[in-house]
């Protein structure tokens, strides 16, 4: 039962030049979302996730300049490269919150505090569904009513601070999915919530995305939300991604050091009673100027020095539809990326160490000259 | 029709009724202040002011001064004193020797300075200080808004330094200096020096439609050197909250949403940072007044400045303290105004109600 | 590794490092306190820098324009030297005209003995940093006049150098008594709360209202006629305070309300430190950076304040002399006009203002943390 891709990110990169240097939080990201299917992007905070999808709607802020290929596959099924498109033209206007939208962290600051909720949502039906205000009208309020949100006539009319945490990151669903979008980016979208109204708007999320059909790339540093929500995961570090694969099987088997760490670090229910959590030592380092090693060595239990600081593995499929970026893995295909990366180092240090002494020579040479 | 149905709600209303009910006070602090202010120089009042005249050679017989010591209320306690004047300026009765010389029930004391009573010196150019400020005013905002909004979403543009430097020009030079050198500059190009609101014309027939536009012409130098540092400061403050509000996460919303850029700033970026600038008109209209007392006096301007000026300097303090007043209030009055916009612009203050 | 260092060391440096670090880097800030430091170290050694003392004139000199230096004297270079100016009356229509007379040339000298004065106000000296020689045929009477001379023929540079003194000062002493007095009132406003901060509140929404400079002239009333210098500046500090107290006070009270929530402050309270001890060890210096920011930021109304009092001659009056004294002389068209010479103490006051202006911006960008 293959289906067809509606989105995939190839190769992405995102570049920020900063006084101090060029900030590089995303550097190389390559995945796909197929239609109706949930994709959890997960790491830490600083790792290059939330830079990622708005990289795909092209909202990022000017100072970020993306490359690579986002293809997308539109509602009329033609396939366009989302970043070839003018960040502020016309034809990605028509895209956004049509064809892709996006549920921010935090709806409290999501809404602007001075125009009513449903002015604010019906924004989105007049821009790209009808011009006509009381049919547009009709239309969100109907979508406000299948996020949950009772007493629409009533609800339509108030503003963002009349609202409660809740219930304004239903409002943005609601925005969200007015349009009837294929695909949605759901960036955080229940970290800023108490706990039980989590659980509520995941359920909502999930229903929805059976009644609308559509394919959500699920952001979150919460494991447990992503075994909850998605089909596949991709674990995220230091702008690259480090492992992906279906979420049964990472679950089950994940084999990046990093993957694993932050499955040690979730609560088991059943686990032993005293048992420490534990917790990756460190932070992720600042995407600037870096060295050309595997981003996580500084704080990975199974690294290899000599390897893993002079060279960064990629991405290699270790069994069907799992993929992982490390040496340190038994599996074929890393031993053999392993075995290729050092002979390289080998070679470049060989390499170095005739320079230097050429360089003795000539130093000398002209020393005596 | 909404923002019609909105002013009547309940909560609304009551806003603006506890917003007006909080002036009360502030008025009475405002006369304490400038009851205080009255009373600074040292010495009996009247007794000064009659011992001034005297050395001019104007005398007054003792009769009369004895009448003003009473009417001052000067052999009473100085709090007494304060609620006799303020009761005074409330209501003055038919019977009283004040209002049988004014015909006035508002007794606001005698300036004797003019030899008149205060109110009708202070209120002669009142009209005409309302006037020039408000037309300063207009023009104060219609000159900075757009500039500010050009600045800000052209950040690091061209035009945003020329108009940064500029705006820090503006503020930093004292406006009476840049009035000296707007004369002198007027007085090299065109021969003269452009001073004062009226030709002889106008005193004489006073200003109509047909010779507006030669008072519009002599507004010019006032409205550039009063005007000037409050546009500065008007446009380096919506700048800023501009830019506050650009980088809100709701434009990023609604952009994700597929708005187009121009809407956003003027929809959402542009409404919000209203709100800052209309609550910031009292304190625009306080320098503007603050600006224009010494800039009339270099320019000899028929406004209130040049009045306070030459009360200061016979010490005639009631004309002074009546003026520093008037100003003071038109300026309360002002805050009051932007409160109450505010409520209709500012959704959040509409509906908790509460101060800012 | 060096790399690392430094992040540790910005995780370390205190606030103030910061601030100061942050500071260098805000190259405009930069200037205007280098500006700001020449101004106040030219006022401090303003007897010495000055050619000539403060009531110092010479009738031939009225209204005189800036002195014309020179230094090649009939063909030889001779080094900088001026001439001595003569008075022409023409016969027929009676105008005077002001030329330099050639005849002989007047050397400008460095370190020379002149007028005397108290270093501090305390050693006598007569030691200026320069001055003209006696004429090259022995002539005397000559004078550098920088900047040209007033009405009076007094020499503007050496004014303006001694007014410095003034103009300079006065907005810093009066920063300094609204400092104090802004915290203090600032801080039983937002300690005791209530209605004592109501009161408090209303009051300063009160003086904020009433527009400042129609204020400061009302209050200069209260200086009495003839009093010493000294007590007259005395005057114009506590009238320029009146009102800047105010601003700092809002602050305050602001930082009060805001901190006295915080965590931190929360968890001191739990552990059982002093309420006295938490005031100052925990929220003063969490608001102490704001404080001077909002300090710096209004010494500029201040130095306008006083400029324009002075010029109005209801503050600083003869024979003490500030920079609003001494544009007095430069008040009609007629004056600027003919003699534009007059208006040169106006670029010192627009320079600090401007260099204040500066100065409070960079050390606000630098006291928020968050930039």
């Amino acid at each position: 039962m293959e289906k067809e891709n509606i989105i995939e990110v190839k190769d992405l990169h995102v570049d920020i030049k900063m006084l101090e240097g060029l900030l590089t939080p995303v550097r190389g990201v390559n995945f796909e979302i197929k239609k109706g299917e949930t994709l959890g992007l997960v790491g830490e905070s600083g790792c290059g996730k939330s830079i990622t999808c708005k990289a795909i709607l092209g909202i990022n802020d000017k100072k970020c300049v993306p490359h690579g290929k986002i293809d997308f596959r539109t509602v009329d099924d033609k396939e366009i490269d989302l970043l070839s498109l003018d960040p502020k033209g016309k034809e990605i206007r028509d895209i956004r919150g049509k064809q892709i939208s996006m549920i921010f962290q935090e709806p409290m600051v999501a809404f602007s505090p001075m125009y009513t909720i449903g002015n604010q949502i019906n924004e989105a039906t007049l821009l790209h569904i009808t011009k006509d205000k009381k049919k547009a009208k009709e239309i969100s309020m109907e979508v406000m009513r299948k996020v949950g949100i009772a007493n629409v006539e009533k609800r339509y009319n108030q503003y963002p601070h009349e609202f409660s945490g809740g219930m304004l990151q239903r409002a943005l669903i609601a925005m969200a999915l007015v349009c009837n979008p294929k695909l949605l980016i759901a960036d955080e979208p229940t970290t800023a919530l108490d706990v039980t109204i989590q659980a509520q708007i995941l359920e909502l999320m999930k229903e929805l995305q059976k009644e609308f059909n559509m394919a959500i790339l699920f952001i979150t540093h919460d494991l447990g939300v992503v075994a909850k929500m998605c089909d596949r995961v991709a674990v995220m570090y230091l702008g690259r991604i480090v492992e992906s694969g279906d979420a049964e099987t990472i679950y089950a088997n994940p084999q990046h050091p990093y993957t694993r760490g932050l499955m040690g670090s979730v609560h088991k229910i059943g686990g032993k009673k005293d048992e420490r959590l534990f917790s990756i030592e460190g932070t992720v380092p600042l995407a600037m100027n870096l060295p050309k090693a595997c981003g996580f060595y500084d704080r990975c239990d199974a690294r290899i020095e000599g390897l893993c600081d002079k060279a960064e593995p990629d991405l290699v499929e270790i069994e069907p539809g799992h993929q992982i970026a490390c040496f340190n893995c038994p599996n074929a295909a890393c031993q053999a990326q392993r075995a290729a990366a050092e002979a390289r180092i080998k070679e470049e240090e060989a390499r170095a160490a005739a320079e230097e002494t050429e360089d003795k020579k000539g130093g000398k040479k002209r020393g005596k000259r | 029709m909404e923002a019609l149905k909105d002013f009547f709600r309940k909560d609304l209303v009551q806003y603006i009724i506890k917003r007006i009910l909080m002036f009360i006070p502030t008025l009475l602090l405002i006369s304490v202040l400038v009851f205080f202010v009255i009373q600074l120089p040292p010495g009996d009042y009247v007794s000064a002011q009659i011992s001034a005249l005297a050395s001019e050679g104007e005398l007054v017989d003792a009769d009369y001064a004895a009448a003003m010591r009473a009417d001052y209320g000067l052999d009473l306690p100085v709090w007494q004193q304060y609620v006799k004047w303020i009761k005074d300026i409330i209501w003055t009765p038919t019977d009283s020797p004040y209002y049988r010389l004014y015909h006035s029930h508002h007794n606001w004391k005698y300036s004797f300075a003019y030899g008149r009573d205060v109110w009708s010196v202070v209120n002669e150019r009142l009209g005409l200080t309302i006037a020039v400020t408000g037309i300063i005013m207009i023009f104060q905002y219609l000159v900075s808004i757009p500039i500010a909004v050009y600045a800000s979403t052209h950040q690091y543009s061209a035009g945003d330094y020329i108009s940064s430097i500029i705006g820090f020009l503006g503020t930093a030079i004292p406006n009476f200096i840049l009035a000296i050198v707007l004369m002198y500059l007027s007085y090299k190009w065109t021969g003269s020096a452009n001073v004062g609101l009226f030709s002889q014309e106008m005193l004489k027939n006073g200003v109509h439609l047909y010779n507006f536009g030669e008072f519009m012409k002599r507004m010019i130098i006032p409205i550039i050197v009063i005007g000037t540092s409050g546009t500065c400061g008007i446009i380096r403050s919506v700048r800023a909250q501009m830019l506050d509000e650009v980088a809100r996460q709701y434009t990023l919303t609604a952009r994700a949403k597929g708005v187009s850029e121009g809407k956003i700033v003027m929809k959402y970026c542009f409404r919000a940072a209203m709100n800052p600038t209309v609550s910031g008109l009292g304190g625009v209209l306080s320098s503007l007044f603050s600006g224009s007392t010494v800039t009339a006096m270099v320019l000899n301007m028929q406004i209130q400045g040049p009045v306070l000026f030459k009360a200061l300097q016979s010490q005639d303090m009631y004309l002074a303290g009546a003026i520093v007043m008037v100003q003071a209030v038109l300026v309360v009055i002002g805050i009051l105004l932007s409160d109450i916009a505010l409520a209709f612009l500012d959704p959040r203050i509409r509906y908790s109600g509460g101060g800012r | 590794m060096a790399k690392k260092k430094t992040k540790e060391d910005y995780y370390l440096a205190s606030q103030w490092t910061l601030m100061a670090r942050k500071l260098k880097k805000h190259k405009l800030a930069k200037v205007s306190f280098i500006i700001l430091a020449i101004l106040y170290i030219a006022a401090l050694f303003a007897d010495f820098l000055a050619p000539y003392g403060l009531e110092d004139f010479d009738g031939l000199y009225k209204n005189s324009a800036p002195v014309q230096i020179h230094t090649v004297y009939e063909g030889e270079n001779v080094g900088p030297y001026i001439y001595k100016l003569t008075k022409t009356i023409n016969k027929t229509d009676f105008t005077i005209t002001m030329s330099e007379d050639t005849s002989e040339y007047y050397k400008i000298k460095f370190f020379v003995h002149g007028v005397p004065y108290k270093i501090f106000g305390l050693l006598p000296c007569d030691l200026h940093l320069f001055g003209v020689s006696d004429g090259s045929k022995g002539g005397t009477g000559a004078k550098i006049f920088l900047f040209g001379a007033d009405s009076l023929g007094r020499d503007i540079f050496s004014r303006v150098l001694l007014g410095a003194r003034i103009s300079l000062t006065i907005p810093f002493a009066s920063a300094i008594i609204s400092f104090f007095l802004g915290i203090a009132i600032g801080s039983v406003s937002g300690y005791f709360g209530g209605v004592i901060d109501i009161v408090i509140q209303r009051i300063i929404e009160v003086i904020g209202a009433v527009p400042q400079i129609p204020l400061w002239m009302a209050l200069s009333a209260a200086i009495p006629p003839g009093i010493s210098t000294i007590k007259m500046y005395f005057y114009m500090t506590l009238i320029l305070s009146f009102i800047n107290w105010t601003g700092m006070a809002r602050v305050v009270r602001g930082k009060f309300l805001s901190l006295k929530n915080e965590d931190y402050v929360m968890a001191a309270r739990l552990s059982g430190v002093s309420t006295w001890k938490i005031i100052w060890k925990h929220l003063v210096p969490g608001f102490m950076s704001y404080l001077i920011v909002s300090m710096t930021l209004g010494i500029p109304g201040s130095i306008v304040g006083e400029t324009s009092m002075s010029y109005l001659g209801l503050g600083i009056k003869s024979p003490a002399t500030s920079w609003g004294v001494l544009l007095q002389e430069a008040s009609s068209v007629t004056d600027v006009a003919s003699r534009p010479h007059k208006l040169i103490p106006i670029i010192f006051v627009t320079i600090t203002v401007l260099a204040f202006n500066f100065l409070g911006d960079g050390l606000r960008d630098a006291a928020d943390p968050y930039k």
